[in-house]
């Protein structure tokens, strides 16, 4: 296992020129025949955004949940949640869709899944100015942490590169790990506290299986940036870290067992 | 210099594709297993080109990917001195939404090349491939020749010490394929180490001076070009006793 780590770790560490440029390069990979380019990604985020308000808006008007606008509280739950979403559809399909790399160059694979991730950040980076505006308009600048900003942004980072690792490598493996984790996609979407508060759930057996899911602490975590006395225990940024570091850990172990059959098998 | 050292390649077969990453942590659950390669060992010194021959299925493009880093081997190494340039499924890693120049640069980064290397070869290859405005143009307007001289022009013009070359030569139409022989032809002289596989006996007796003949993933013959081709004709020509996969 720790042979596995470092092994990764290695690898990062000797290609990290290569990670960025490839990053930088796959951001317009989707848009690319398009005559705007990266702005359709943007314009889509900003569609999203406004579909979620409205939606919002009809359902239960300008109310306050957890006592706070809830215009803020969606905008504060999309920050990350933009990044997690394409990490799920998008990144996990980092070796897959890579296969003419896999296949038929000289290449450190194990640094594929981290290449996704990081050109998810790099496109993300206008829609998180985005909505850093509109929360700024909305008056939540003056309890804006700049600290806990860095600390949340590092932790959401890190969770979509040790979650990717994992994730890549099984659903390169097989077409029905694929679909069986499209499905759990699809739960973890909705069990997520994007547009509804965890309050509203009275069985605390509930709460703690929602609050199982890493990602639940990030989420509430970008809400914490913009609303003073919104702090999480202790208690459960411990049980953040050492659950992604284990999942980390998986990934690592996973890449490092498959690297040498991944072109062979796909 | 290539050193392979009683290379070993195992395919392993499943019904069902989970099953490999139960294969993977306790090697149990494959169907089948394939001996592609049985114990090869062989040297290839600078200068040299080394043709590979042998029927469909005997193991040639395998080893050629192991030596190029792109698959591993079972049991065995492989010791090689330099930067490999492989000459196999040309047109692999072009994203056919980027036009041919862009493509160039992002294979070449791909391939580990920096920028500034990437534009100091960019001019030659623009010549080389002959391509005129099509190399402005997104790859997927382009013929399947086209790309593949795209592919063929970046993996010579990046500068490798070994070329692994795997039946590519018949690219594009006549005039290129003597231009790309011509250019190959300057690399062999060049000093290179030069691992050679193709069907085609004048390709073999034009620019090899040693064949090695794989037959059922194990080395027939190595040494003489025309030795190993008579070997190889005769084989051939016995109907009946190739294994056919």
């Amino acid at each position: 296992m720790f042979k596995a780590i470092g092994f990764i770790l290695k690898e990062h560490r000797e290609n990290y020129r290569q990670i960025i440029k490839m990053a930088l390069i796959n951001t317009e990979k989707q848009t690319v025949r398009s005559s705007l380019g990266i702005l359709w990604t943007y314009f889509h985020d900003i569609v999203y955004i406004l579909v979620f308000i409205m939606f919002r808006l009809l359902i239960s008007g300008f109310g306050k949940i957890d006592g706070m606008n809830s215009i803020v509280y969606l905008l504060t739950g999309l920050i990350p949640w933009f990044f997690i979403s394409d990490m799920l559809n998008q990144g996990s399909r980092a070796i897959l869709s890579n296969k003419g790399i896999v296949q038929s160059i000289r290449f450190p694979i194990t640094i594929l899944p981290t290449i996704e991730v990081l050109s998810i950040v790099f496109r993300r980076f206008f829609t998180f100015f985005i909505l850093l505006i509109a929360l700024t308009l909305f008056g939540y600048l003056k309890c804006f942490s700049v600290v806990l900003f860095f600390y949340y942004f590092i932790a959401l980072v890190y969770l979509m590169v040790s979650m990717n690792l994992l994730l890549s490598a099984f659903v390169a493996v097989s077409e029905d790990f694929h679909q069986l984790y499209l499905a759990i996609v699809r739960v973890i979407i909705y069990s997520l506290p994007i547009m509804w508060s965890y309050d509203k759930v009275d069985s605390t057996l509930i709460h703690i299986l929602l609050r199982i899911n890493p990602m639940v602490y990030v989420i509430r975590g970008f809400r914490n940036v913009f609303v003073q006395g919104m702090t999480q225990n202790i208690g459960y940024s411990a049980y953040f870290w050492i659950s992604i570091t284990a999942v980390f850990a998986l990934g690592c172990y996973a890449q490092y067992k498959l690297r040498k059959h991944y072109a062979d098998f796909i | 210099m290539i050193v392979v050292k009683d290379v070993c390649k195992t395919y392993v077969l499943f019904d069902k594709d989970w099953k490999i990453l139960q294969w993977v942590f306790t090697h149990k659950g494959y169907q089948s297993r394939r001996e592609v390669l049985n114990h090869i060992s062989f040297t290839v010194k600078d200068s040299e080109v080394v043709g590979l021959i042998g029927i469909n299925g005997a193991g040639k493009s395998t080893l050629m990917k192991i030596i190029a880093g792109i698959t591993f081997p079972t049991a065995g190494h492989i010791q090689v001195n330099g930067k490999v340039g492989s000459l196999i499924n040309l047109s692999a890693g072009f994203n056919p939404d980027y036009t041919g120049r862009k493509n160039i640069y992002y294979k070449g980064t791909i391939m580990g090349m920096g920028k500034s290397e990437i534009d100091s070869i960019i001019g030659d290859i623009e010549e080389f491939v002959e391509l005129g405005e099509y190399f402005d143009r997104p790859v997927r307007m382009y013929s399947s020749g086209m790309s593949a001289r795209l592919g063929f022009a970046l993996a010579v013009y990046c500068n490798p010490d070994i070329l692994i070359v795997d039946e590519v030569l018949a690219v594009g139409d006549k005039s290129f394929q003597n231009k790309s022989r011509a250019k190959i032809m300057e690399l062999f002289k060049a000093g290179k180490a030069v691992l050679f596989s193709s069907h085609s006996d004048v390709l073999i007796r034009q620019f090899c001076n040693r064949i090695i003949y794989i037959r059922d993933g194990k080395i027939a013959y190595d040494g003489d070009v025309e030795e190993g081709l008579k070997l190889y004709n005769e084989d051939i020509s016995k109907k009946g006793t190739r294994k056919a996969y």
